[in-house]
C-alpha cells in the first residue's frame, strides 16, 4: 500500500466515471425495454445494500487494503488464496472493459486497425497513470470530471433543442412486469455496473476523512445511477425501443441522429470523448487495484514496478477472451454475472462481513467500541 | 545518455504513428451525395452513384464553372447493396466515401415489387453512412433518372431534392421528409406504418444529364416532389396527393404553414387562410372494449386573399369563416384517414398510440392491427380554427367598387 491520500471529491470522481465508465455504452437492461430506467433504478438500490456490505468491512479494517485484511479473516494459506483470486478478478475485468473500448474504436472509427495495436496503445497510456499512482489517477478523474459535466451539458441542450425527444416513447413502462424487472435488475444490471464498486475497497483506505466515506460513496452511487437511467430513458426516447435494443451502442445512434439547422449533425466526437475519458478511468482503476493487490500479496516493494508486467497480462487476456465482439458480449450478460460477479461481489464479501463480525465481537470485548 | 535514446526512440515514434493508419487523403476519395437504387429486368439491383465534382461545384464562384456538371453519375449492378459498392469501385478511380450521402432514391418498381424491407441494413449498419439520410421514391421515372438529373440553383441535384422537399413540407404540407433511422423505425413498429416522400423528373427527361439542361432559364427537366407514398408490409401500395396528403400531415401533427381555402356565395376558393400554428393531440380511449381515437386539431391563422367583397372588420363574419374554415379541414381530415383505412395500412400510428395508452388490451389486438382492427377503427376529428389577423388591409377592395355597391 503506498503512501498516498485521496480527498473525498476525488473519490466520489473516480468511482461516478468508474461507475459510467463502460455501462453508457451498452444498452444496459435493454431487454426491459420502456422499463429500463426502473431497471437500473432499481439494481442502483441492489448498489446501495452491496456498499453497506463493502462499508462494513472497510469499518472493521480502516486503514487495510481488502488483500491484506482477507489474510485477517480467513487465515494466511485461505486468505492468500483468495486474495489471489481477487486479483485475477480484477485483471480479468480490466481486461474486458479494455476489449470493450477496442471493440467499440474499431467498429466505428477505425476498422482497418488491429485490435491488438488500438488495445496496446491504450494500455501504455493507463499504465503509464498507474505508475505515477493513486493520487495522479484521482487528479486526473478530477479534470475529467469537468470536462465531461461540461460535454454533457452542451449534449443535452442540443438534443433538447433538436426536439427529438418524444416522451410518448417511454410508454407503457411496465411493458414487462415488475418481476421481470427485479429479477433483470438483481441478476445483471446490479452486478454490472453497481456491484463493481467492490474494486474500492483497494482504495477506500487512501481517503483522507474517512468519516465521510458512506455519504461519498452512497453519493455517487446515486448520481451514477441517476445519471445511467437518465441516458437509457433519454435513448428510448429518442431513438424508440426497437432501435436502441438493436444499436451495439445506443449513445451513439443517440448522439448521430442530432441534427440542428442542417449544419450541426455527426457529433460522433462526443460519443470518442466519452470512451475515452470512461475507458480510461476505469481500466486505470482496475490495473491499479491489480497492481496494489499482487504487491500486497507477494510482498513486493516497489508496487509501480509491477505497472508494465500487469499490464501487459491485461492486454493479453483482453484479445483471448473472445474470438468476436458479440461472443464478448454473449459472455459478459450470460455467463460473467452468474459465475464471476455474484461469488466474487456478493458472496465472498457477506462471508467475510459474518466472520469479521464474530472475530471483532470477541476481541472488542471490554474495549472501547471503534469510531463509526 | 539512456534518456536521450529515449528522446530519439519517442520522435521516430511519433512520426511513424501519428494517426496515419487509417489515412484517406482528400484526392483518394470520391464523395458520394445520393445513391439511387432501380432493380433490372433480372431483379437485380441497379445502383447510381452521385458523386460530387469537386472543381466544379466551387468553380462557379470564380467564374470558371458552369462548363462542366458538378456531379458525375457511376453505376452498378449486384444483388446487395455492398455488391454495388463493390462493383462500381472497378469504375471509380478513387474510393467512395458515404459520409456525406444525404440523399438515398429507390425507384418505384422495387418498392412496389419487392419492397423496401431488406435494403436498408447495409446503411444502417456501416459507421460512415448516416442515420440522417433522406429517403425518396422515384415516381414514374428510375431512380436513376433523379440522381443524374443536373440542377440549376443548387449545383448537386441531392441538395436540391432534399431542400424542395422540405420546404414543400414546411410551405404546404405537400411532402414529408424521413430520414433512413425514422423509416426504419416504421417498417419495424406493428403500429404505424412508413410513408416516404416521392420525387419526379418532369419535363424533357431525355435532358436531364445534359449540361444544356441547366443552361436555360426555363429548365427543360425539373425534379419536382410528387406526392407521399404509402407503404404496407414495406410495400408501395398507394401515393396520396394534394389534400389527401396535406390531410395525412394535418393528423401527423406536421404541418407548419399552409393554406386552406374556403368557397363564398358560389365563388370558388374565394378566401384564403394561412395557417401560422397548429397543434394536432391524437389520443386512443376504450369505448365498449373497442378502440377509438380522438383527435383534436387548435389552428391559428391570418386571412391572406379574399377575392370577394365580405367585411372582414366584423367579428361575426370572421367567426363565419372560422366555422367554414374548421367543416373543411375536418373534412380534408377525414377523407385522409378514409384512404388510409382502405389501404388498411396505419400511417399515422394510431396503434403506437394505443401501445402507449392502453398496453393490455393492444397485446390482444397488436397482431391483426393492420389488417381487422384499424380499417374498422371510429375516429373523432375535432377542429377549432381562429383567424387572429387579416393582413394590411380590412375589407377588401372589391367592396368598394362602384359595380358592387349596386
Amino acid at each position: 500500500m503506498e503512501k498516498a491520500k485521496i480527498s473525498g471529491f476525488q473519490l466520489f470522481v473516480l468511482i461516478f466515471l468508474f461507475e459510467i465508465g463502460s455501462a453508457l455504452l451498452v444498452p444496459l437492461a435493454g431487454e426491459a425495454k420502456q422499463g429500463a430506467w426502473l431497471v437500473i433504478l432499481i439494481a442502483m438500490i441492489g448498489g446501495f445494500l452491496l456498499f453497506f456490505v463493502y462499508y462494513g468491512l472497510f469499518q472493521y479494517y480502516p486503514d487495510q487494503l481488502l488483500t491484506e485484511y482477507v489474510r485477517h479473516i480467513m487465515g494466511n494459506f485461505l486468505g492468500r488464496i483468495v486474495a489471489f483470486l481477487y486479483i485475477l478478478y480484477f485483471m480479468y475485468l480490466a481486461a474486458r472493459v479494455l476489449r470493450d473500448f477496442g471493440e467499440t474504436l474499431l467498429t466505428f472509427a477505425y476498422p482497418h486497425v488491429p485490435l491488438f495495436f488500438a488495445n496496446a496503445v491504450f494500455i501504455l497510456v493507463v499504465v503509464y497513470t498507474v505508475r505515477k499512482g493513486i493520487e495522479v489517477l484521482a487528479r486526473t478523474g478530477e479534470l475529467f470530471f469537468v470536462l465531461e459535466n461540461l460535454l454533457f451539458m452542451t449534449f443535452i441542450l442540443l438534443i433538447v433543442v433538436s426536439g427529438m425527444i418524444h416522451i410518448n416513447n417511454l410508454k407503457p413502462v411496465f411493458e414487462i412486469s415488475g418481476v421481470e424487472m427485479m429479477k433483470m435488475s438483481f441478476t445483471e444490471t446490479l452486478f454490472f455496473p453497481f456491484g463493481e464498486i467492490i474494486v474500492f475497497l483497494m482504495i477506500f483506505p487512501y481517503l483522507n476523512e474517512p468519516q465521510r466515506l458512506k455519504k461519498i460513496g452512497i453519493g455517487s452511487l446515486a448520481a451514477s445511477g441517476i445519471f445511467l437511467a437518465f441516458i437509457m430513458a433519454l435513448n428510448v426516447a429518442v431513438l424508440g425501443v426497437d432501435l436502441t435494443i438493436r444499436s451495439q451502442y445506443p449513445f451513439l445512434s443517440l448522439i448521430q441522429s442530432i441534427e440542428i439547422a442542417g449544419f450541426l449533425e455527426r457529433l460522433d466526437v462526443y460519443f470518442l470523448v466519452k470512451l475515452m475519458i470512461g475507458g480510461f478511468i476505469k481500466i486505470s482503476v482496475f490495473t491499479y487495484v491489480a497492481v496494489t493487490g499482487t504487491a500486497n500479496v507477494f510482498n513486493f516493494k516497489e508496487p509501480s514496478r509491477l505497472a508494465y508486467p500487469v499490464g501487459f497480462v491485461i492486454l493479453l487476456i483482453s484479445i483471448v477472451i473472445a474470438s468476436s465482439y458479440s461472443e464478448h458480449i454473449h459472455e459478459g450478460l450470460g455467463a460473467v454475472p452468474i459465475y464471476v460477479h455474484l461469488p466474487f461481489q456478493v458472496i465472498i464479501p457477506v462471508f467475510l462481513l459474518v466472520i469479521a463480525y464474530f472475530k471483532n465481537r470477541k476481541k472488542k470485548q471490554g474495549f472501547v467500541p471503534p469510531k463509526p | 545518455m539512456n534518456r536521450k535514446w529515449l528522446v530519439l526512440l519517442l520522435m521516430i515514434g511519433t512520426t511513424f504513428t501519428s494517426g496515419c493508419w487509417d489515412k484517406k487523403e482528400l484526392n483518394e476519395i470520391a464523395i458520394v451525395s445520393a445513391m439511387g437504387i432501380d432493380k433490372d429486368k433480372e431483379g437485380k439491383l441497379v445502383g447510381t452513384f452521385q458523386i460530387i465534382n469537386p472543381g466544379n461545384v466551387a468553380g462557379s464562384l470564380q467564374g470558371g464553372g458552369g462548363t462542366n456538371p458538378a456531379i458525375s453519375v457511376y453505376r452498378a449492378t449486384g444483388n446487395n447493396v455492398l455488391g454495388l459498392d463493390s462493383i462500381a469501385s472497378t469504375k471509380i478511380s478513387r474510393d467512395m466515401y458515404f459520409a456525406h450521402a444525404n440523399l438515398i432514391v429507390i425507384g418505384e418498381e422495387i418498392a412496389k415489387e419487392e419492397g423496401i424491407n431488406a435494403i436498408f441494413d447495409a446503411f444502417e449498419r456501416s459507421p460512415e453512412f448516416r442515420a440522417t439520410s433522406r429517403i425518396v421514391i422515384a415516381r414514374g421515372v428510375k431512380a436513376r433518372d433523379i440522381v443524374e438529373t443536373l440542377t440549376a440553383i443548387d449545383k448537386v441535384s441531392a441538395e436540391k431534392v432534399i431542400r424542395t422537399i422540405e420546404s414543400s413540407e414546411k410551405q404546404q404540407g405537400r411532402s414529408i421528409s424521413v430520414n433512413l433511422q425514422e423509416v426504419i423505425k416504421n417498417l419495424v413498429s406493428t403500429g404505424k406504418e412508413p410513408i416516404i416522400s416521392g420525387f419526379t423528373v418532369k419535363g424533357n427527361t431525355d435532358k436531364e444529364d445534359k449540361m444544356e439542361n441547366t443552361q436555360t432559364s426555363d429548365i427543360e427537366a425539373n425534379p419536382t416532389t410528387a406526392g407521399i407514398g404509402v407503404f404496407k408490409d414495406g410495400k408501395l401500395i398507394d401515393w396520396l396527393d394534394g389534400n389527401k396528403a396535406i390531410g395525412s400531415m394535418w393528423v401527423l401533427d406536421r404541418i407548419a404553414h399552409t393554406n386552406l381555402n374556403i368557397d363564398w356565395n358560389d365563388k370558388k376558393d374565394a378566401i384564403t387562410y394561412q395557417v401560422q400554428r397548429q397543434k394536432t393531440n391524437v389520443a386512443a380511449k376504450m369505448k365498449n372494449g373497442k378502440p377509438k381515437m380522438l383527435i383534436k386539431v387548435l389552428v391559428e391563422g391570418d386571412i391572406r386573399e379574399a377575392n370577394i367583397p365580405v367585411n372582414l372588420n366584423s367579428p361575426h363574419v370572421l367567426i363565419d369563416i372560422e366555422k367554414r374554415l374548421a367543416k373543411d379541414l375536418k373534412k380534408e381530415m377525414e377523407d385522409a384517414i378514409v384512404r388510409a383505412q382502405k389501404n388498411k395500412s396505419d400511417i399515422f400510428g394510431f396503434g403506437e398510440i394505443m401501445h402507449e395508452s392502453h398496453p393490455k388490451e393492444w397485446k390482444k389486438i397488436e397482431k391483426d392491427w393492420d389488417d381487422v382492427s384499424f380499417p374498422k377503427l371510429e375516429v373523432d376529428v375535432q377542429v377549432e380554427t381562429f383567424i387572429r389577423r387579416t393582413g394590411l388591409r380590412n375589407k377588401p377592395y372589391l367592396s368598394n367598387l362602384k359595380k358592387s355597391d349596386q
